[in-house]
């Protein structure tokens, strides 16, 4: 009666589970490509944006960080935009459709496991977050003369870092909204104003009433952690070690929240 | 192990609710097994503990031998159940075969995916997107995801709710066509037409409670009960003139209940032939499963969502 036990040692393999996480990773990108909605907003609007902004207004100076070019304050915002948009904003949408359709729970009730699922979620935003990261760079290169990070090691590390914790926040509000019709408007109005505070179009004097509040969110940090691996402004350290904690800070206070409210099936009308 | 699924008074409560209260009964392999019952009854709830996807509070359920309770036995079990959930739950941007593709590589045996494509009847769709499928092409896709991992024991939460009648006959072929192929299947249903189309099994599902199990044909002792035979009273016949007894009589339509509807016809028809008497609308009724239905959850009905076609 009882044949599970060596079934299951005899299925344990590492290889088996990576080769889940690779078939899995596959369809992800798949599914995230093909859907459009994410790769528009994510890749499409920072790609638009910086071309247009770059070819406008992208000459003007700005006094507050050492006379740079706009441009050069743009090409990290987007960098920065990239990683949140696909952390945050699509992976929300895409886990509360997935919930409400029921494919969470399909997922759950098949024999994919959910820690696969879960690192092939994290991976897919990952390679999504750095084609934009990459387009950025060589539009801003090539384009507008804005040079490569001085320090790549410190660039990686805050792209890292935001992904996994705005993956994480995404995750955390996807729990808290209740449906797919409100799912797209939520985290779209919560995601652009927090960029607006945070001076994603317009940098914000440091020392400002803004600049103060947006010191308690998530957002304005990230930004500031890819601007010093630009080493921006002027005369400072790569290494933006304080932003970092607090964006991971808010990365664990978001799993924790996601733990505690997430749900794979859809509510029940 | 010749039992697919055993359940020994099983309870499940949720905060204000008894949803599940005390059920029992068993399916054998290769057996399509039915709760009936109407919207709130227990049904979805009793298949997700099934499922191992909703913990009981208390009972005894093995499902292919192993309690779907224990953690240690889900990967084990998931590989050889498949589901069918009542949503459409498909990606509606890939295409046919990329949905199936993705889900076959989850299973370790997983069935060839053309001829699931062919089996649930998408071969001409195979590259279309799902987006573009109709709703009763959209279930079958969803019922060939329940199958593609080739699953000794198949549950399908209403997989009819919602397609249109041509729909709904081409999904119970399948379903008939994967029974015939050795799968066990465990449905949920508030059509009656398509339990007794499909079920060799029933279990009437009301409050939380098995109202009624048995074979589809004999649930509620139909086939053993009363029939009733109505027919309109032929014009210048009084009811004394008669060679039987009505039970009732509503206005010229004559009803007789008689548990010996033979005899009973055979003297009401040679009367009628001996006195070339015309009998018309002559109908010879037993209880419908929908009778027995209707009877058997009737507290349970409440407003029109629980009531059944």
């Amino acid at each position: 009666m009882n044949v599970t036990t060596s079934d299951k040692s005899a299925r344990g393999h590492w290889r088996h589970d990576l080769r889940l996480v690779a078939h899995q990773v596959k369809y992800e990108q798949l599914a995230f490509w093909l859907n459009r909605v994410g790769a528009i907003f994510t890749v499409g609007f920072s790609v638009v944006f910086l071309v247009m902004l770059g070819a406008s207004a992208g000459n003007q100076l700005v006094k507050s960080l050492g006379n740079i070019r706009l441009v050069q304050y743009y090409v990290p915002g987007f960098i920065a935009y990239g990683v949140m948009s696909a952390g945050f904003n699509t992976l929300a949408i895409t886990l509360v459709v997935r919930r409400e359709t029921g494919l969470l729970k399909r997922l759950r009730l098949s024999p994919l496991p959910s820690w696969v699922l879960i690192a092939s979620i994290l991976l897919s935003t990952t390679i999504v977050a750095i084609v934009q990261v990459l387009l950025m760079l060589v539009i801003g290169r090539f384009g507008y003369h804005v040079a490569f990070p001085s320090s790549w090691i410190a660039l990686l590390l805050a792209v890292l870092v935001g992904i996994i914790s705005f993956s994480a926040m995404g995750v955390a509000i996807s729990a808290v909204i209740p449906n797919q019709e409100t799912a797209g408007p939520v985290t779209s109005i919560v995601f652009f104003v927090l960029l607006f505070l945070a001076g994603l179009w317009f940098p914000l004097p440091s020392g400002s009433g803004l600049a103060k509040f947006s010191n308690y969110l998530p957002v304005r940090h990230l930004m500031i952690a890819m601007d010093r691996s630009f080493l921006i402004p002027r005369g400072t350290s790569p290494w933006a070690w304080h932003d970092l904690l607090v964006v991971a800070l808010w990365g664990a206070g978001a799993t924790l929240l996601s733990m505690r409210r997430f749900r794979w099936s859809p509510r029940r009308s | 192990m010749t039992l697919a699924l055993r359940v020994d008074n099983l309870r499940k409560s949720y905060p204000n609710i008894m949803a599940v209260d005390d059920i029992s009964f068993d399916v054998e392999r290769g057996e399509i097994f039915a709760l009936l019952g109407p919207n709130g009854a227990g049904k979805s709830t009793s298949i997700e503990v099934f499922e191992g996807f909703l913990p009981r509070d208390s009972g005894t359920v093995e499902v292919l031998g192993v309690d779907p309770g224990d953690r240690q036995h889900l990967p084990w079990l998931r590989e050889r159940i498949g589901v069918v959930l009542q949503e459409l739950a498909v990606e509606s941007f890939f295409t046919v075969r990329q949905v199936l593709e993705r889900n076959a590589g989850f299973y370790p045996h997983p069935r060839n995916i053309d001829e699931v494509i062919e089996m649930v009847g998408l071969t001409e769709k195979r590259d279309a997107k799902v987006k573009k499928l109709s709703g009763g092409q959209q279930r079958r896709l969803d019922i060939g995801l329940g199958i593609v991992g080739n699953p000794e024991l198949l549950f399908l939460d209403e997989p009819t709710t919602g397609l249109d009648p041509a729909a709904r006959r081409t999904t119970w072929d399948l379903i008939r066509l994967l029974s015939s192929q050795g799968t066990t299947v465990l449905m949920s249903s508030h059509y009656m037409d398509e339990v007794e189309a499909l079920a060799h099994r029933v279990a009437v599902l009301s409050h939380g409670r098995i109202a009624a199990q048995g074979s589809t044909a004999s649930l509620g002792g139909r086939d053993k009960g009363e029939a009733t035979i109505r027919f309109t009273l032929p014009p210048n016949v009084a009811v004394a003139d008669l060679p039987v007894t009505p039970s009732r009589v509503d206005g010229n339509v004559i009803e007789l209940r008689t548990a010996d509807d033979l005899t009973t016809l055979h003297r009401l028809i040679s009367w009628a032939i001996e006195g070339n008497v015309a009998i018309e609308g002559l109908t010879v009724a037993r209880e419908t499963l929908e009778d027995i239905y209707l009877a058997l959850t009737r507290d349970d009905r409440d407003g029109s969502e629980a009531r059944a076609r």
